[in-house]
């Protein structure tokens, strides 16, 4: 009992100053970022709905009676057996003017029959087989080659989508003729597979449905998932389609920005994904992603830091908040960490538990909270009693996976050894540094 | 050796007391003509002129026709497999006549042994005029001959002669219900396609653009440029300048294929509609009726080399009674020997009586064109429809019965031969009416014969008379 009023003490006798002292991270970055200015930009945000109204009718008005023909681009290898689901799924969509393109990056499963056969039925508009692999990028810009619809449509084949989705994510294009690109509200439809799905698919409706939401209202919205993302095709024309990945998704949208388009995200046009079911797995997926934070943010794309002819505020804002609350914090958290262990290290037990208290709290908060901002809330609940692992899934699992691809990354350049991308084209890409 | 006889004004050759019909191209064809002669000799010279009389001769459902022997005089002809198939023999002058004389003879003492029954069905009667053609030649074997003037590729000439060039196809299901009978046996040759709308297999296969069927297409290489992930068909890459291969996106020279490029594969584009596409449709057209069959679409039909059986030979002998497809008996009608038997007490009823009585006949003179083009189904319709007719003109006591599937014999008894010769008329007018509004494509032709009955003379031989009426 002594330990517990021990605890009781350390909190009672702590102090506003102290305890700005000992959870400087946490009030600072954690409170002060992602959920005070979340839900500032979440109100701002709702308002400027409630105004825009008008104008959002409009261009849904405009949207329909033009009808542009929209190319649904899937390019993808050994995806054969998700392509029937994912067909049946864009023939029940609202918008009709469609077309789709499946590309096969060299597969070695029964995909080219499948494919060939979805085509021959009139299930899909061209099936393109590439007999050599050339990677997500060559296929993505195969089918940009051979599409015709003013608007294209990136999609994952192990993706399934909500019926009016495609409209949703298309009327941006309509709202402001400046945008160039708009990413789709992926969600993860087997969170109850397994612990690991459920905890991607909480982190899903933070950073996604509802962080995006955020960064795109601020005019910082940077990637455009791979997985459902629509774009100006004169946009992609321009910028001539996908470069060498991983991380091929967050670069086109950087280019887009470069090239003065808005990136916008479509909060209602919401599309399934299935999440990796086991946290290898997962690690795998995150180590990729992670990877391309130094590759595209800090070294490609470094002249967004430079002010010349191109330089653009929001871009410079935008990828500056991106290193900051990624890279900078990563290593800052393992400041506090040492700062902690250094400073109060007969407290650290007590500081680690306040921490997961504030953010558990916190993430809770957020969560009932944000609920009011997002589509899809009768399964929340499902959720509730997962929140406290959140804690350990943000604040230890994702960061210790970052850390490890940054290290691997800045030091070792292991993005280009991924076997997500062939040897052939990923050798080329790191002699040119892209 | 005897001395050759030659008329010209007849067409008639004459050598050791046997005549021969000769037909050549500058002489009016009387193909009748040559069931008094021992065989017909054709000018060879045309090959047109050859295959016409060859295959008029037998098409022809008369047995002293079909079946007389054909010499070809002058060997070209008869380099035609068609024509080699469907005669005889060659000879390159009429003094050759001798050398074959022998082996004519010889077909004609078979024709002889063989027993003629009529079956009613087209194809009964085909089959029946082939068993008597085999073994009046003493031959076994029936095998496929490659011809391109064939609508099927592969002819047995002596049944293609029964069928118009697009209902060739015919033969194959003739040919399967004589094997059925067990009259031959088979063995697979070949197998060849035919059209799904007209049965030709005069196809032309064309990989074609599975939009619009077009084979007016081109092939690019798709090309992926490894560097910048750039991919698109090789004429992205290619200038008016020089042979190089540039980047569209980044500007770059393509050097070295497998090393910074490479082609994943090939694309085709329709210059018709426009499309792109990596995998032709295969279609083969029919050159016969332009029809576009896809081609799991087309019909495949197994070629068989034949062997008559033991059975065949005996059915050839003894007269090939009917098949499945045979037509039964038509409401209406009598058997054909009962007809014989009525006619045989009729003719002794007159006699006595020194009354009049007549036979009619009713022929469908270009009935195995008519029968191939409208199928066996169609054909007992026909007949139907035929007797129906006649039946309403007539009295009841009056018999009608089927000689063959294209003559139709009719007894009317105890009335004047110009009142049989009327009744006959207006039974003609009637029943060409009738063929005139069923088929619009073609004519039936009909031809009437009326025999007042003879009481000096037997039934059998009236009827045969009538019949030779008939004889194309």
């Amino acid at each position: 009992m002594s330990a517990l009023d021990d605890f009781i003490s350390f909190l009672t006798t702590m102090g506003f100053e102290r305890f700005i002292r000992i959870f400087w991270f946490f009030v600072f970055f954690e409170l002060l970022r992602y959920l005070i200015v979340d839900i500032v930009a979440l109100l701002s945000n709702q308002l400027k709905l409630l105004l825009t109204r008008r104008k959002r009718t409009e261009a849904l008005y405009r949207l329909r009676l033009e009808q542009p023909l929209v190319s649904l681009i899937i390019p993808g290898k050994n995806e054969g057996k998700h392509l029937y689901k994912l067909v049946m799924s864009l023939r029940e969509q609202t918008y009709k003017n469609i077309e789709i393109i499946v590309v096969d990056d060299g597969s070695t499963d029964d995909t080219p029959i499948i494919g060939k056969d979805l085509q021959k039925n009139g299930f899909i508009d061209k099936f393109i087989r590439n007999n050599i692999r050339g990677g997500k990028a060559s296929a993505a810009n195969t089918a940009l080659r051979f599409t015709k619809g003013s608007i294209i449509v990136h999609l994952d084949a192990d993706c399934s989508f909500d019926h009016d989705a495609i409209e949703q994510i298309i009327l941006p294009f309509y709202i402001d003729d400046r945008v160039g690109a708009v990413g789709g509200n992926v969600m993860i439809r087997n969170y109850k597979e397994s612990l690991a799905t459920t905890l991607q698919a909480i982190e899903y409706f933070d950073t996604i449905s509802i962080g995006r939401v955020v960064s795109s209202h601020l005019g910082i919205y940077r990637i455009i998932s791979g997985a459902f993302g629509a774009f100006k095709t004169e946009a992609l024309q321009k910028i001539q389609g996908w470069d060498i990945g991983p991380g091929l998704d967050g670069d086109i949208s950087v280019k887009m920005r470069k090239l003065g388009y808005k990136v916008k995200f479509a909060q209602e046009a919401v599309c399934l994904t299935s999440g990796p079911n086991t946290f290898k797995k997962l690690a795998k997926q995150r180590l990729r992603w992670d990877k391309s934070l130094i590759r595209f943010r800090i070294r490609k794309h470094r002249d967004v830091f430079i002010p010349n002819q191109g330089f653009s505020l929001s871009n410079f804002f935008s990828f500056s908040e991106n290193i900051i609350y990624n890279l900078v914090l990563n290593v800052k958290w393992y400041i506090y960490f040492f700062d902690m262990i250094n400073n109060y290290p007969s407290q650290l037990g007590y500081i680690i538990l306040t921490n997961f208290f504030l953010y558990t709290t916190t993430n809770f908060i957020k969560f009932v909270l944000f609920s009011l901002f997002r589509p899809r809330r009768e399964s929340l609940v499902y959720f509730i009693p997962y929140m406290p692992l959140m804690v350990i899934y943000f604040g230890y699992f994702l960061r210790i996976v970052r850390t490890i691809a940054y290290i691997q990354e800045l030091f070792f350049k292991m993005s280009y050894k991924d076997p997500w991308n062939p040897q052939k084209t990923s050798a080329h890409a790191k002699e040119l540094g892209l | 050796m005897g001395s050759i006889k030659i008329n010209n004004e007849k067409g008639i050759v004459e050598l050791s007391g046997m005549s021969y019909l000769y037909v050549s191209p500058n002489r009016p064809l009387n193909i009748d003509r040559g069931t008094n002669h021992a065989a017909v000799i054709i000018d060879g010279k045309t090959l047109e002129f050859t295959r016409m009389v060859v295959k008029r001769i037998r098409s022809s459902f008369h047995s002293d026709i079909y079946l007389k022997p054909i010499i070809i005089l002058n060997g070209n002809a008869h380099r035609d497999p068609f024509v080699r198939e469907l005669s005889d023999g060659v000879i390159y002058s009429f003094n050759q006549i001798e050398l074959i004389q022998s082996q004519i003879h010889l077909i004609n003492e078979r024709i002889k042994e063989i027993t003629f029954i009529n079956s009613l069905s087209l194809e009964a009667q085909i089959i029946t005029k082939l068993l008597a053609f085999l073994y009046s030649r003493e031959k076994r074997d029936l095998d496929p001959i490659p011809s391109v003037i064939s609508n099927t590729n592969y002819t047995f000439p002596f049944l293609a002669v029964h069928y118009d060039f697009k209902e060739e196809h015919n033969i194959f299901d003739v040919l399967e219900i004589a094997r059925q009978e067990g009259l031959f046996i088979s063995d697979f040759h070949d197998r060849v396609y035919l059209c799904s709308n007209c049965k030709s297999s005069h196809l032309s296969v064309r990989e074609v653009c599975p939009k619009c069927n077009s084979s007016n297409n081109e092939t690019f290489d798709i090309v992926h440029h490894f560097p910048c992930a750039y991919v698109g068909p090789i004429t992205d890459f290619t200038n008016e300048l020089d042979d190089h291969l540039n980047c569209p996106k980044c500007s770059k020279r393509l050097r070295h294929i497998g090393v910074d490029y490479d082609k994943p594969s090939v694309l085709h584009h329709c210059k018709n509609c426009l499309t792109s596409f990596q995998d032709y449709f295969v279609n083969a057209r029919c050159m016969s009726c332009s029809h576009d069959n896809p081609v799991e679409t087309l019909s495949p039909a197994d070629i068989f080399r034949y062997k008559l059986t033991k059975k065949g030979e005996y059915a050839a002998i003894n007269g090939f009674v009917s098949t499945p497809k045979d037509i039964e008996e038509i409401i209406g009608t009598v058997k054909y020997d009962t007809f014989k038997t009525m006619c045989k007490y009729e003719i002794e009823r007159i006699r006595q009586t020194e009354g009049n009585s007549n036979i009619v006949g009713v022929n469908i003179v270009n009935s195995g064109t008519v029968f191939s083009k409208i199928g066996s189904s169609a054909q007992k319709e026909l007949l139907r429809d035929l007797v129906a007719s006649i039946r309403a003109s007539l009295r009841s006591s009056d018999m009608i019965t089927f000689h063959s599937s294209s003559i139709i014999l009719i007894s009317m008894n105890e009335i004047p031969e110009r009142i049989a010769d009327r009744i006959a008329k207006d039974i003609m007018k009637i029943l060409q009416q009738l063929l005139d509004n069923n088929f619009k494509d073609f004519e039936v032709e009909l031809k009437s014969s009326v025999r007042k009955l003879n009481y000096h003379l037997s039934a059998e031989l009236q009827i045969d008379q009538m019949l030779n009426d008939f004889v194309v």
